[in-house]
């Protein structure tokens, strides 16, 4: 580690509720007081500051200004991510970039959302003129549309997803800030007895929308040793694309946009799928973590469902999944929501994961994913490899 | 039983790109999609530019509606605009001009559409003046 690596110095992350009755603006002050009580920093040496679009609040076009108010900071870089549940994990990416070009020493990337409690988005253009109109309201639809493409190509064997929902459940059953009512355990037959939403999508495919918070301390490696800081993970690779195969109109919307990230991102960090301790892919429906972990090269392309039931994916297991219950299970926090999978990376790495904590701490894997697109997959991929 | 409301909200051409075309297409029974001359191929929705050489140089044309079934559900959740539709059979058609466009399959029950699928086209009223591009399968 050279004196001017980039670091992931803290983190804090809020309990996820559901209809809160607070704002992305409470959430996030939570998070960035506990931030600061975390790493035992002052406010006044946060010069930057990366925080997420919220669905509660981007009718105001000001929020990133309006958050620098809220807080009291006044930073010399500021970004606000629009890449939905991307933003967590790019929010770190743009933050080590502005440090390296000297915009900034000591930024904090902070996501807080509330939709459960207010909506301000509107998904215009293409959406509402030539989507809505055929009852594709949401993603839902849209997983429906790419769950059939999927079995028709490769097969899908239910219990797999069945498994991979139940496997995040016994993390989120150990995580003190995963939403209260998901916390029961889930059998096989509840997943499959489930109502189908968009067939072959049942409800336990799917993320509930809540509310919720998470911040990071993005510094160099000296500067948080001069804060007397002890803990800290090296974000070693990152890769995001935006739109893959955009051009093509007839793109197979099985082939996602992590096809092109794993070969970066493994590369940029020198490991390979054998290598990786613990894996912490966005999840917001089941398939999303199934096409994953073919992309990244766990097994074949279009042989997830064997995979997963040869596996074991649990805390304890050969590729530990999601540990803390992944957004599935804990809750999806709006557009905070890559920050969950993101903190729950560096709490494996930190070794404060108590009873679900992995044993190879050398290093995880986190990804988020932003945006439905029309009659694709989503629109942006985003891969983060942190290493101890 | 009560009369379902009708309350599908009816698009506005012209909101976002020129897509007025589109619209006075549905209202004679065509569809029409937008085209790139440079390339001779289609996109489906309209772009505010050609996504395949980044010009402005677009035309309208005519296409048959006739295409494969690439993707299929069954919308079963209630929403905005959905009373009285459910459960819906949506479906992503490979229209025979290269370009995928969702839609719904108006004369099969949903749960007998497939993949792979011939379609034609076929027309879903939102409301009394107005008919959305929706597709039949076409029997084997």
């Amino acid at each position: 580690m050279s004196k001017d690596s980039i670091v992931i110095a803290g983190y804090a992350e809020t309990a996820v509720e559901f209809k809160s009755g607070r704002s992305a603006y409470d959430f996030a002050g939570e998070a960035f007081a506990d931030l600061l009580a975390a790493t035992g920093i002052e406010k006044a040496v946060v010069d930057g500051l990366s925080v997420n679009v919220p669905l509660s609040e981007c009718a105001n076009a000001f929020y990133a200004v309006y958050m620098c108010e809220a807080l009291g900071l006044s930073p010399s870089w500021l970004n606000y991510g629009g890449i939905g549940g991307c933003s967590a994990t790019g929010g770190v990416a743009r933050a080590a970039a502005a440090i390296r070009d000297g915009q900034a020493e000591v930024a904090v990337v902070l996501s807080a959302d509330a939709p459960s409690t207010n909506w301000s988005a509107n998904y215009g253009a293409w959406r509402g003129e030539f989507q809505d109109p055929v009852g594709v309201l949401g993603p839902p639809a849209a997983f429906g549309l790419l769950m059939s493409r999927y079995e028709h190509q490769y097969g899908l064997n239910y219990e797999a997803l069945a498994k991979i929902a139940i496997t995040q459940r016994e993390g989120a059953l150990l995580n003190d800030n995963a939403f209260a009512k998901l916390k029961k355990p889930l059998r096989v037959e509840d997943y499959m007895n489930s109502r189908m939403i968009a067939d072959p999508l049942r409800l336990l495919d799917c993320v509930m929308f809540c509310d919720g918070g998470n911040a990071f301390l993005v510094t160099t490696e000296a500067k948080a040793k001069e804060f007397g800081i002890g803990k800290m993970v090296r974000p070693t690779a990152y890769a995001e694309v935006t739109n893959f195969k955009g051009a093509d109109p007839v793109a197979d919307i099985t082939e996602t946009g992590f096809s092109e990230l794993a070969p970066k991102v493994f590369a940029k960090s020198g490991l390979g799928p054998d290598d990786i301790g613990s894996f912490h892919p966005y999840d917001d429906f089941t398939i999303a973590v199934m096409m994953q972990l073919e992309d990244f090269g766990f097994c074949e392309k279009g042989r997830g469902s064997d995979y997963v039931m040869a596996t074991d994916l649990s805390c304890t297991g050969e590729l530990p999944l999601n540990t803390g219950g992944g957004q599935l299970s804990a809750g999806q926090p709006g557009l905070a929501s890559g920050g969950l999978n993101l903190a729950e990376a560096v709490r494996q790495l930190f070794g404060e994961a108590g009873g679900r904590q992995v044993a190879n701490r050398q290093n995880a894997l986190v990804t988020g994913i932003g945006v439905i697109p029309y009659a694709r997959n989503w629109g942006t991929s985003a891969a983060m490899i942190l290493e101890a | 039983m009560a009369e379902q409301k009708n309350q599908r909200p009816v698009p506005k051409a012209n909101r976002f790109v020129d897509t007025e075309t589109f619209w006075q297409g549905t209202k004679a029974g065509e569809l029409w999609l937008q085209y790139c001359p440079d390339t001779k191929q289609f996109q489906h929705y309209p772009r505010p530019l050609s996504i395949y050489t980044g010009k402005r140089n677009l035309e309208w044309r005519q296409v048959a509606g006739t295409g494969v079934i690439y993707a299929c559900t069954i919308v079963r959740v209630p929403g905005p605009g959905m009373e009285g539709r459910l459960p819906l059979s949506v479906v992503s058609v490979e229209l025979d001009e290269g370009v995928r466009i969702l839609g719904n399959v108006m004369n099969m029950e949903p749960d007998k559409v497939a993949i792979g699928q011939r379609v034609e086209l076929a027309w879903d009223a939102i409301d009394a003046e107005t008919a959305y591009p929706a597709f039949n399968v076409v029997e084997a």
